[in-house]
């Protein structure tokens, strides 16, 4: 079964430490540099629309529940 | 943006396999039009059910869901897609699946990502919980077989989970053998499940 849309290409310029990042998450989540980025945007994108529509990001810490808020500029 | 995919259903009367269309971004017409028809059959399963007297745990427990709700909540955010699958004119399933953001739960692939499985129904001619005798088979399967496909897509490698309502819990464990994570008091109570690689390559085939 065949569902994947059509993807584009495109060239990505990144600098040495951008790429080194990339790199560095790319092995430890097992995904090629490509997949990273393609889930970078969607998270990208749901945090811009949330925030948008006047919601706030917060990090909780597992054990003392503590919340701390994510500012996204 | 949208896009159409063949697959087959089986038609549980004949026993024949017909050809239906996976769509992957439902558009909002296409859900205003499966709700239309949906609720209203479930609402009257419902109301026989009542006058048949029958235990309160029978009764379909993802009636109250709206499609047309959910739509518009994550309409054009990439983090979502909305799959259908359309047989005979009609809209016999429809899937919601959240593609970023959600990790696996299981010891070995902690904090690798997962598509989870926000929401999957049946339309309720198919279900056996509604109808004596389902129209068609194969809907669930089609569409948890995409959210793999998803799932690989994007890098996960088949990962999936999902919190199951009970009346589907033993068609996760024993049709799809996902592992079962038990209840999970974050999310109501409903037991958490996952498929791992190998598992999914293992549905799939």
């Amino acid at each position: 079964m065949k569902i994947l849309s059509e993807k584009k290409t495109m060239t990505l310029n990144l600098t040495e430490s951008e790429m080194m990042v990339l790199d560095k998450l790319s092995e430890e989540k097992d995904m090629t540099k490509t997949a990273v980025l393609r889930q970078a945007l969607r998270l990208y994108q749901l945090i811009e629309h949330r925030i948008t529509h006047g919601e706030k990001l917060y990090f909780e810490d597992e054990l003392s529940k503590e919340k701390k808020e994510l500012v996204v500029l | 943006m949208s896009s159409r995919t063949a697959v087959f259903l089986r038609h549980r009367a004949s026993g024949q396999y017909v050809p239906a269309t996976l769509i992957d971004g439902v558009s909002k017409g296409e859900v205003e039009g499966a709700e239309k028809i949906w609720r209203p059959f479930i609402q009257e399963a419902i109301k026989r059910m009542e006058v048949e007297r029958r235990p309160r745990a029978d009764r379909p427990q993802h009636a109250h869901w709206d499609w047309e709700k959910k739509h518009d909540a994550v309409a054009d955010i990439l983090a979502y897609q909305l799959f259908g699958v359309e047989c005979e004119g009609e809209m016999q399933g429809l899937m919601l699946l959240k593609t970023a953001g959600k990790f696996s739960r299981i010891g070995s692939h902690k904090s690798q990502g997962i598509v989870y499985v926000s929401f999957v129904e049946t339309a309720p001619w198919n279900s056996p919980l509604i109808v004596q005798e389902p129209r068609y088979s194969q809907v669930g399967t089609v569409l948890l077989a995409t959210s793999i496909s998803v799932s690989i897509d994007l890098g996960f490698k088949g990962r999936i989970g999902l919190h199951a309502l009970p009346q589907a819990e033993s068609w996760y464990a024993t049709h799809c053998e996902m592992t079962d994570l038990g209840p999970d008091a974050d999310c109501h109570g409903l037991r958490y499940f996952e498929m791992n690689p190998e598992q999914a390559a293992s549905f799939l085939n």
